[in-house]
């Protein structure tokens, strides 16, 4: 699809692009949006006034160098750390799926369904159901019942990802979630990014993969901010 | 606050801690050596693998705590309050607590024949009852398991070369178990004010662990996981 500039306030140093076609949603209320966004870590500033928004039904990628902060943004999107400055509305659910997946070792997915069950409001039954359903889109195998130790770098990232989904986010927040995934797994989770858009949810998928850029509404590009010193980080 | 949250998240550390069966054995044998080594040698045994039981407790609490930290903030971010997480992790920690406790008064009053059997159960319940909001605190602080087994080394170490009627000793957490422990053997040592100084050291580790863990939880607004199709408005300033 081809790809035209979008203009963002040079003080929010974001370069986005947006595609041609829009989303089904777009022009709606929008899902997230993160003002001035500025955190450091001691003395470095890992993001400087940055801004994103995000529509429902819209699927916007976030790209840039090892240490631009696409992680953190992510993070603060989810309300995981606070911003030194900044602020962030969202509406409705937030699903947050992070780069490194945050689960028991020694509970099997059945057992990180009933977990989460309560929290979302959902009985047992009912998580466990919608889990094996979203675990079962992308070919887990649910039959082997094995605690996350015995599991695979990219069934872990499956129930990584189907722990996000879980309970009708309205936003998702997926900060590269296909690690380790086969093919099959990441053609059908970009099969399910078109459908989520579909159904009004806004997405954010931080990549590296180019081939991705053509699969979302937009790319926001972040970029490493220059050490005040002059020196390279 | 909600009893099903605490219920799962109790439900569901046992299941794995259950799992974590060479850990356990290893926590619990180390107290039973610490009173087999010193049996022989009177009244101190029971003082020892009282205090020391604190190793097999407070171990537990802190696997658990470290265990569950980088799973926490998607929990809370899904719906649970970080205090609610915190009481299921405790009340299962201390029925674990209980268990050891009892297991260990059996085996120190057969063994040991202390003239106040009542007192070795106490003494070693007011351990276990602090032992749980200790590795809870210790593990929400430690950056690694290392670490928060070397304070726990460290603290259950000092208190075992103390005797209980030094004034440092009344200024560590398993004070009011050692000072039961010792009149349990010893009729001179007066029990004093160590049950209300104990249950208030645990209360206040207690604090100090769901301090630690709301300062460490995320800051989500509660409103947008109540009401999933309201603006939930902002959440981080």
């Amino acid at each position: 699809m081809p790809v035209s500039a979008e203009t963002v306030p040079a003080a929010d140093q974001v370069r986005a692009r947006r595609l041609a076609a829009p989303s089904k949603a777009a022009g709606g209320p929008p899902a997230l949006e993160a003002r001035g966004i500025c955190k450091s870590y001691g003395s470095r500033n890992v993001l400087e006034g940055r801004s994103l928004t995000v529509a429902a039904g819209e699927a916007v990628a976030i790209i840039g160098e090892n240490g631009a902060g696409k992680s953190t943004l992510m993070r603060i999107c989810a309300g995981l750390i606070t911003p030194d400055a900044g602020s962030v509305s969202v509406t409705g659910r937030v699903g947050y799926c992070p780069q490194e997946p945050g689960l028991f070792d020694l509970l099997s997915a059945d057992e990180h369904l009933e977990m989460f069950a309560p929290a979302l409001g959902l009985s047992r039954e009912q998580a466990v159901r919608e889990g094996h359903r979203l675990l079962a889109e992308f070919a887990f195998p649910l039959a082997q019942r094995a605690q996350c130790r015995h599991l695979s770098g990219g069934s872990r990232q499956k129930l990584n990802l189907a722990l996000a989904l879980l309970g009708g986010a309205r936003i998702l927040l997926l900060d590269e979630p296909y690690q380790g995934f086969d093919h099959g797994a990441y053609v059908s989770f970009w099969e399910h990014v078109a459908r989520w858009r579909g159904e009004g949810i806004g997405v954010v998928v931080v990549t590296h993969l180019l081939a991705d850029q053509a699969l979302v509404d937009r790319v926001v590009e972040l970029e490493i901010v220059p050490d005040p010193a002059g020196g390279q980080r | 606050m909600s009893a099903r949250r605490i219920l799962v998240t109790a439900k569901l550390t046992g299941l794995e801690l259950a799992r974590r069966r060479i850990a356990l054995g290893l926590l619990t044998a180390l107290p039973l050596a610490f009173y087999g080594g010193s049996v022989g040698r009177g009244g101190n045994a029971v003082i020892t693998g009282g205090v020391a039981m604190a190793f097999s407790i407070a171990g537990a609490s802190i696997f658990v705590a470290l265990t569950a930290r980088p799973v926490d903030p998607r929990l809370i971010l899904a719906g649970y309050h970080p205090t609610e997480l915190l009481l299921g992790r405790l009340l299962l920690l201390e029925l674990f607590g209980i268990l050891v406790a009892a297991v260990f008064s059996v085996v120190m009053v057969f063994g040991s024949d202390p003239a106040h059997p009542w007192a070795v159960a106490a003494g070693v319940g007011l351990v276990a009852l602090t032992s749980v909001p200790f590795g809870l605190a210790v593990g929400g602080l430690s950056p690694h398991e290392l670490e928060g087994v070397l304070v726990l080394i460290g603290v259950v170490g000092v208190q075992l070369t103390l005797y209980s009627t030094q004034l440092v000793a009344k200024f560590l957490p398993f004070w009011g178990g050692q000072r039961l422990l010792d009149h349990s053997v010893n009729a001179n040592v007066a029990v004093g004010a160590a049950v209300p100084a104990n249950i208030l050291y645990a209360a206040a580790l207690f604090a100090i662990a769901t301090y630690i863990m709301r300062r460490q939880a995320p800051r989500v607004g509660g409103a947008a996981r109540q009401r999933p199709d309201a603006v939930a408005g902002i959440h981080a300033v």
